[in-house]
């Protein structure tokens, strides 16, 4: 990771100052924001995929398993190897993405053992793989990264703060030993524990060791009051630089296979026959939503995260049906979220709307008595912007949307009862029993329709020239049989009958 | 008549294993408390009394979102139900009641709203889901942050309804929790054909008058009453392990709905009463995934063991018809060897006989010579006097089949499924067996 933060550094330093950078990478909110954006990218794009194929729930059961990797392999580097332990280390990474293909593989066994199946297989083996993760942590992790609390939201408001340093001048690494002026050296009792005594006790015997011995890196060095001039530090949040990996990593993903990741998503059968090896394609796609979960796990917790994988694909999909721009618009519409969510969570919906006011309204209509400060959860919030940009798609959509399916099913609607009053008139013109059957008195009975409504057909049918009404009788205009009759042949044809008129 | 007060050999072992589980069940606490001289406080009994009772009702009604593929709508709805439990915590307070309440009308919402999307859009019920669970879920935990920097100390234990925490069960809840359990179990009880039909054969129902789509919802909705009065135990995340786990175990059993609802709620009494203790007793542990874990335990015992279903016993049984498989090849080789050589009991050379046939004659030989048919010596393999009759025996039962195969029509026999594994003498009448006999060519009677 740090020689890529340090080329990326670089590449910013070309633009902007370094205490510009480093004021802009020290606001919670603007390393939140990116944060989110990040993970947005590169959940949306695999979200894209995983809902054209119909697998939107393989990312849930990835992204809860994914937790039992983390923890496992956080166990190992702590209990048994003794590092520190980092959730956003390599190690850690690894493990958990094999958690995550391991989850689809058990799957797919339980299922193709023919006894359960698909949607209880995921069913069972998402959660219990959850709760052992579950019970690991709260039984054997001691760790302020790692608890229930940050398994449900992350921690994404924290992001800034974890950081790795980069120097550019007056780069001193500082080692303290025993004999360096700085070493602060005290006595530690080196028996006491052994056998049980207090270190007042006469049998106890005494050590000096340097408390503060060690390497000391540019910015710690600095911070210990080890140097005498400033170095010239930038503070580099390392969950940037992680989500950052990833989302370059599943977008090259994507463009290097669109062709093949299009074909299968939308033809497996062909795929396979064209010798593209579809099944080797899934377990890739599987590899890399896992490498994302893992890489939002710090940030959302491993459950919301699922919302920046399926909610804005979703969303897409009702707004276009091109493959292409819902790759493109997938990735907005989370990034959209993630930046609207922040302010969301501070209080503000769209940066214009205090919800503070929205409580207080409450709280004078019920008569209840909230706290009408509004700070809540910056994941959960993001997640629920995305879910209003959703809810905008659903319904101005204009294609799928509500609004214009509604308008669209009352204009068919409205033509077919036009057509069929058309027909009638049309059958029934000139025949003995036209003057019954065409009064415009009784004309709705024939269709069992109210009254109401055959007046609403009949105005707008005069209206378009369609029919004259003489004497209480209803006729067709020229237009009006000429639309009759298309209407007749293309009702035939449609059937495959033989358009006779 | 009197055949259908007999119970089937499998029904009855069935009703055993479940009056075995449920006894043991009933007895765990008192005979633990016997032998290994554990006491159990009253609060543990509390708990273990009400796990039990939200194991059972969970494992009656998971049995019908197992058979209706609806197990990831379980997983929805009991996360959908959290911002119900906040927005209910705000309005009321800490009472078990409201929060049930609020629950359940987030949760039927949401059931609502995956419905909507269903029948608005194009998207599939994956992604529908998806987005119900996780939108109603990020609500529930924006609004318990909120509710979290309210500086209050009535909040504390809302967390619970996300793990769940069975030492919070207190006996007014037990008696709540039994009072809902038992009329929901009433009403499914009420409508068990109905349900029943609806479950397996909508289309069916539908044509015969039943109001399916009524059915569903209540169907549905006795769901969501059942999630909800489990999360104060399993928690939003889990319940639905707690809902299907059970009765993907009970399904390995048994074939019948009734067998299977009232197996699934055994198993679900046990692991709901076995993960709360557990959990009771340490409170590092959070009961949700304490039940998972007891209830996957049974699914896995469940998938190997269940009779007929079990892996262990379809391996079992694949190879014994591999090894039978085997012993029969080989003994035809053999036999075939030893013919074309001379005489029926020549030696049959070892390298030969194991380098014919698909790589099984070691298995094959292994098999016969462990039932006495063939021995081996310094020349090869012998077929033993038994042997050699045996495989005669089979050769005539194969060519008899043969034969019928070429003229069962010009000799007016019955029509069969030609199976030469079988003996010829048991599918076909003596009369139609002594016709193809005497087409036999004559060198076969040697």
């Amino acid at each position: 990771m740090m020689p890529l933060e340090r080329f990326l550094i670089d590449f910013l330093l070309n633009f902007v100052a370094r205490e510009e950078l480093n004021a802009f990478l020290r606001s919670p909110q603007n390393t939140a924001i990116l944060v989110g954006c990040l993970i947005a990218i590169s959940g949306a794009l695999l979200g894209a995929f995983l809902l054209l194929r119909g697998l939107a729930l393989t990312s849930d059961a990835i992204s809860h398993t994914v937790l039992l990797g983390i923890v496992v392999a956080f166990l190992l580097m702590t209990e048994v190897f003794g590092v520190e332990g980092d959730t956003s280390s390599p190690w850690l990474v690894l493990g958990a993405s094999l958690a995550g293909v391991g989850t689809v593989m058990l799957t797919e066994m339980l299922y193709r053992s023919g006894l359960v199946r698909q949607d209880a297989a995921l069913g069972l083996a998402f959660p219990l793989l959850f709760a052992i993760a579950v019970i690991l942590v709260s039984r054997f992790v001691d760790d302020a990264h790692l608890d229930e609390d940050a398994v449900l939201v992350g921690e994404i408001g924290l992001a800034w703060a974890n950081t790795n340093s980069h120097c550019f001048e007056n780069c001193e690494s500082v080692t303290v030993t025993e004999k360096h002026p700085a070493a602060r050296m005290t006595r530690q009792c080196s028996n006491c524990r052994a056998l049980g005594i207090s270190p007042r006790d006469s049998r106890a015997e005494f050590i000096e060791v340097c408390a503060n011995c060690g390497v000391y890196r540019p910015a710690q060095a600095w911070n210990a009051g080890l140097l005498e001039r400033e170095p010239a530090l930038v503070f580099f949040p390392k969950s940037i630089s992680v989500t950052l990996v990833i989302a370059l990593f599943t977008l090259a993903f994507v463009l290097l296979f669109y062709k093949e990741l299009k074909l299968a998503a939308f033809d497996a059968a062909l795929a396979k026959t064209l010798g593209y090896r579809p099944g080797l394609l899934n377990y890739a796609l599987m590899i890399l939503v896992s490498l994302a979960a893992v890489g939002a796990f710090d940030a959302v917790g491993s459950i919301l995260v699922i919302a920046f994988f399926i909610i804005p694909p979703a969303a897409a999909y009702l707004l276009t049906d091109r493959l292409a721009l819902l790759l493109l618009l997938s990735p907005l519409i989370g990034a959209a979220g993630a930046y609207f969510g922040y302010d969301l969570a501070r209080g503000q919906l769209f940066g214009v709307l205090p919800i503070a006011e929205g409580i207080a309204l409450i709280n004078r209509l019920f008569g209840l008595d909230l706290i009408e400060t509004w700070d809540s959860s910056i994941s959960a919030s993001m997640v629920l912007m995305i879910f209003i940009f959703f809810t905008l798609a659903w319904v101005f959509s204009p294609r799928y949307g509500l609004i214009s399916t509604l308008v669209r099913r009352s204009n068919s609607r409205r033509l077919f009862a036009e057509q069929v009053v058309l027909a009638h008139i049309r059958n029934h013109q000139g025949t003995a029993q036209a003057a019954t059957e065409l009064r415009v008195e009784t004309l709705h009975a024939h269709f069992r329709w109210t009254p109401r409504k055959m007046a609403r057909v009949l105005a707008r049918l005069r209206a378009l020239g369609a029919i004259r009404i003489i004497a209480g009788q209803a006729q067709l205009t020229e237009r009006g049989e000429n639309r009759a009759r298309h209407f007749r042949r293309t009702m035939l044809e449609a059937n495959n009958m033989p358009a006779v008129d | 008549m009197r055949r259908q007060h007999i119970l089937k050999g499998d029904d009855r072992r069935i009703w055993l294993i479940i009056a075995a589980i449920a006894l043991l069940g009933v007895l765990i606490l008192p005979l633990s408390q016997a032998l290994f001289g554990l006491r159990f406080s009253y609060t543990v009994r509390v708990v273990a009394l009400g796990g039990a009772i939200l194991g059972l009702i969970s494992g009656a009604l998971g049995c019908f979102a197992v058979l209706r593929r609806e197990s990831l709508l379980g997983d929805a709805l009991s996360h959908a139900a959290l911002p119900g439990v906040a927005i209910a915590f705000l309005l009321a307070g800490r009472e078990l009641g409201p929060l049930l309440i609020g629950a359940g009308i987030a949760s039927w919402l949401s059931l609502r709203f995956v419905a909507a999307l269903l029948a608005t859009t194009r998207l599939k019920q994956d992604a529908a889901l998806g987005i119900a669970l996780a939108s109603f879920f990020a609500a529930g935990i924006a609004l318990l942050a909120y509710i979290q920097s309210i500086p209050d100390a009535g909040q504390a234990g809302l967390d619970h309804f996300i793990f769940g925490q069975a030492a919070a069960i207190i006996e007014s809840d037990v008696r709540l929790v039994s009072a809902v359990g038992i009329a929901v179990l009433l009403v499914l009880a009420l409508f068990w054909k109905e349900f029943k039909l609806v479950t397996f054969d909508p289309e069916f129902a539908g044509a015969n008058g039943f109001r399916s789509g009524r059915l569903n919802a209540l169907l549905s909705t006795l769901i969501v009453v059942t999630i909800v009065l489990g999360l104060q135990l399993a928690g939003v995340i889990l319940m639905v392990g707690m809902l299907i786990a059970p009765g993907v175990a009970a399904r390995q059993w048994t074939h019948k709905l009734d067998q299977m609802v009232i197996l699934a709620a055994v198993f679900g009494a046990f692991s709901g009463g076995v993960g709360a203790v557990v959990s009771a007793l340490d409170s590092d542990i959070p009961t949700g995934p304490t039940i998972i874990v007891a209830a996957f335990a049974l699914v896995l015992i469940s998938l190997a063991f269940a009779p007929g279903r079990g892996l262990v016993w379809s391996r079992m049984r694949a190879r014994t018809n591999r090894r039978r498989l085997a012993a029969r090849n080989t003994l035809r080789d053999l036999y075939r060897y030893a013919l074309a050589h001379g005489a029926s009991d020549a030696a049959v050379p070892d390298a030969f006989i194991r380098g014919v046939g698909d790589g099984s004659a070691e298995l094959g030989l292994r098999e016969l010579r462990a039932g006495g048919l063939a021995t081996l010596d310094a020349a090869g393999w012998r077929l033993s006097p038994s042997g050699i009759e045996l495989a005669r025996r089979r050769r005539r039962n194969q060519q008899l089949w043969d034969l019928y195969r070429l003229h069962a029509d010009e000799l007016g026999l019955p029509v069969l499924d030609a199976d030469s594994q079988s003996d010829i003498a048991t599918r076909l009448p003596p009369a139609a067996v002594a016709k193809l006999e005497k087409l036999l060519p004559e060198s076969a009677e040697a």
